[in-house]
């Protein structure tokens, strides 16, 4: 899934090699005078560069950093049984989606007492309402992801398309791309891509997972989230979008040889694009994601990340601090960008600015596009909580899309697929649960 | 007293000599199957539980049958389970006939330069299950693949990893792997078949056809319980190609084969309650299959015999 990669381009391929550093958990054996050493494990690019800014600035705290591979590419496995063996890092990157069930599992800590109020202050709440669960506070968001889309402003000239504020107009524009250039589509409807049908469902005002009454309500297949399976099914079925995966060499090649004229993603994805297709510099803008509802405009996100501090972490103040610094010191951003461009929207909007006057806009004609995120972020939905088993519910609906696309079911019938294999999990854990409109 | 006493030397002697040669058998059976067994029993029963939403702490309880009725209920196991079976009733057949008539015709003398035949037929066997994936993956990518190539120069398009060709491209690589070895087993008891039975089937004007099947087939039956018996114990633990194969095509899922549903439970969702459950429940599959065949081969057998 190179296309995720380029984002998180975490993956040094090698840091497999990277020997698990010895002096884990040292903090202990550190004479008194000398320095509280933790351990920080994270796939995000740049995080060696912010690593060595903090360790830089001041002689309390000495962070040691290692690279590990992105979630899904073992990541989350890597984690799951370092906590289990008791050899967890102090801090540990977590993505929102697998939030919660980090939480449940125990290894990221309640921080509700630890996070200061001027850090709250700082943060966006949308943000930390989806790191928040039972009003605890588990991980500190890094950045927020608001879904936008980039498209192609030549061939939208080239065929004299407008830019589609609403999914009516984006509907059309598929359909009149289809007509006027039919080897081109508008988009493609990614097979691997629960995180959009996520943020799609997300923006149309579904509530996937709910936590009121004390259990974990489920309803995957809601009303929003019916609509907007209809609505991609439609323009799968009339061909109006390619049906592939949204990540690897395919859609590399779509995107590259300008099959697909736009991309919805979230905010980071600009960043990777410059990275990705650089001979493409002046072609791309980035617009609003088109609305059901123009009076109340709202947005999912795609992507972001969160720091945890670790159960297993021996000095969870220290690795506090470290944090903080992290997500809230202009110092920290301008370190992470050392190591090449990146768009994410900090989830210290506080931020902004370092981040804005980092980036250089003329791969995207010198729109300014951090000042769109800046409007995009603030209508993110509040309220959408994850679930406890998200990265298992999203292979499950994975594995149906795939067979949407290849025309043996439909998007509904993944989501359904994903929600009652999601059940028995939840159920085994041992957690209260109820569903709705199944 | 002196006979007895050598009696009881000699019997102490032999319950030394049983217990040296069984003891590492023994020591073997607890250290890799008694105790992993043992250990798979308690995680189904036992779990660390955070009732309500699970934010609060943990403490273990036993949950009785509660990881069972999970995995029972979920529709990824049944389909996984559903899998395997259609794997098996695809595999077994063409396995257990294809290595008996590759046997029969190596012993039938049809075929020359039969040591050759022999080792090339056993080659695939000696090459571990995960480099034979890689290999028959390699042979089924489009753009790779100089097979899906000359084909497609031939006009003919096939996508050996589609919906509804995934599990046929597995099987095709299990058998190019185990075809050999099982052949060889099936060679062996064919020699060990009276050589005057056979030429007296001959003296009655049996053809080389009527000798191979009614009358060498009949003669190694208990090899072919046994190769259908280790077949089924090894398919119901399908796991290594399917799992390198979903690398290539979406339409393996990570819950393809009950094993991989195993793998996906314990180290993706990290429920290993679950995981232990489906483990237990898929032993108790096989150990209930092997059972099954064994009696029903013994029950046929008596009767053969009663019939003579």
């Amino acid at each position: 899934m190179p296309g995720r990669l380029t984002r998180r381009s975490l993956l040094l391929t090698a840091s497999l090699a990277l020997p698990l550093a010895a002096c884990a958990q040292a903090g202990g054996t550190a004479s008194r005078s000398g320095p509280t050493k933790i351990t920080f494990w994270s796939a995000l690019r740049g995080s060696k560069q912010v690593v060595d800014a903090f360790n830089r600035t001041q002689n309390k705290i000495q962070v040691v950093f290692q690279q590990i591979p992105s979630g899904d590419q073992g990541g989350y496995a890597k984690l799951s049984n370092a906590a289990r063996a008791g050899n967890a890092p102090d801090v540990a990157t977590i993505e929102y989606p697998q939030v919660p069930g980090f939480a449940i599992d125990g290894v990221a800590r309640d921080l509700s007492s630890m996070v200061s109020d001027r850090l709250r202050a700082k943060l966006l709440p949308q943000a930390l309402g989806l790191t928040t669960f039972d009003s605890r506070i588990f991980t500190v968001p890094l950045d927020v992801e608001p879904m936008v889309m980039h498209y192609r402003k030549d061939l939208f000239d080239q065929y004299g398309l407008t830019v589609p504020r609403t999914w009516d107009e984006f509907e059309t524009l598929a359909r009149t791309l289809k007509s006027k250039a039919p080897n081109r589509r508008l988009y493609v409807f990614p097979t691997d891509g629960a995180q959009q049908v996520a943020a799609y469902a997300w923006q149309a005002g579904a509530q996937w997972f709910g936590t009121k009454g004390g259990a974990w309500n489920v309803s995957l297949a809601d009303a929003p989230t019916r609509r907007i399976a209809a609505y991609w099914q439609r323009l799968i079925d009339e061909r109006l979008v390619f049906t592939n995966a949204g990540t690897g060499r395919q859609f590399d090649a779509q995107v590259s040889q300008g099959l697909v004229l736009v991309r919805l993603t979230g905010a980071w994805d600009a960043g990777a694009q410059m990275k990705a297709h650089t001979t493409q510099k002046g072609r791309w803008r980035v617009a609003p994601l088109p609305q059901w509802d123009l009076a109340h405009p709202a947005l999912g996100t795609q992507g972001g990340s969160t720091f945890a501090v670790t159960k297993n972490s021996t000095h969870p103040e220290a690795a506090m601090e470290f944090i903080e610094w992290q997500v809230s010191d202009p110092a920290a951003l301008r370190a992470r960008l050392t190591s090449g461009a990146s768009s994410q929207y900090p989830a210290v909007p506080g931020l902004l600015e370092v981040g804005r006057a980092a980036f250089n806009r003329s791969y995207y004609g010198g729109q300014d596009i951090y000042r769109l995120f800046d409007d995009e972020a603030h209508k993110i939905r509040d309220g959408w909580i994850w679930g406890p088993r998200m990265s298992a519910t999203q292979r499950v609906m994975q594995d149906g899309l795939a067979r949407a696309g290849a025309g043996q079911e439909t998007v509904i019938d993944a989501v359904r697929a994903a929600q009652s294999g999601t059940m028995p999990d939840l159920r085994a854990l041992g957690l209260s649960t109820t569903e709705y409109s199944t | 007293m002196g006979t007895t006493r050598k009696h009881a030397t000699k019997r102490r002697g032999e319950r030394f000599a049983r217990g040296v040669l069984m003891g590492p058998f023994f020591a073997l059976f607890v250290v890799v199957f008694l105790i992993p067994v043992g250990t798979a029993l308690w995680l189904s029963f036992f779990a660390e539980d955070r009732p309500g939403l699970g934010f609060g702490p943990d403490r273990t309880v036993f949950v009785g049958l509660r990881s069972y009725f999970a995995v029972l209920s979920d529709p990824t196991f049944l389909s996984s389970l559903g899998t395997v079976v259609s794997y098996c009733l695809l595999y077994i057949p063409l396995m257990v006939v294809g290595a008996l008539a590759l046997a029969l015709l190596l012993d039938s003398g049809v075929v020359r330069l039969r040591a050759w035949a022999q080792l090339g037929l056993f080659m695939p066997h000696a090459v571990p299950g995960i480099i034979a994936a890689i290999i028959w993956l390699y042979l089924y990518t489009p753009g790779l693949s100089p097979v899906v190539d000359l084909l497609g120069k031939a006009n003919i398009t096939v996508d050996f990893l589609g919906v509804h060709t995934v599990l046929p491209a597995i099987v095709n690589i299990s058998l190019w792997s185990n075809l050999g070895y099982n052949m060889v087993i099936f060679y062996a008891a064919l020699q060990a078949v009276p050589r005057e039975v056979i030429e007296a089937s001959v003296v009655d004007g049996a053809g080389p056809m009527r000798t191979a099947l009614s009358v060498k087939a009949p003669l190694v039956r208990s090899a072919i319980v046994t190769v259908a018996m280790f077949t089924l114990i090894w398919a119901l633990q399908l796991f290594t190609e399917p799992v390198l194969l979903s690398q290539s095509t979406p339409m393996i899922s990570a819950r393809f084969s009950p094993s991989m549903y195993i793998f996906d439970a314990a180290f993706t969702r990290n429920n290993y309650g679950l995981a232990a459950a489906a483990s237990v429940i898929l032993l108790i599959c096989t150990i209930a299959l092997s059972y099954g065949i064994t009696r029903w081969s013994n029950r046929t057998d008596r009767r053969q015999e009663i019939a003579r």
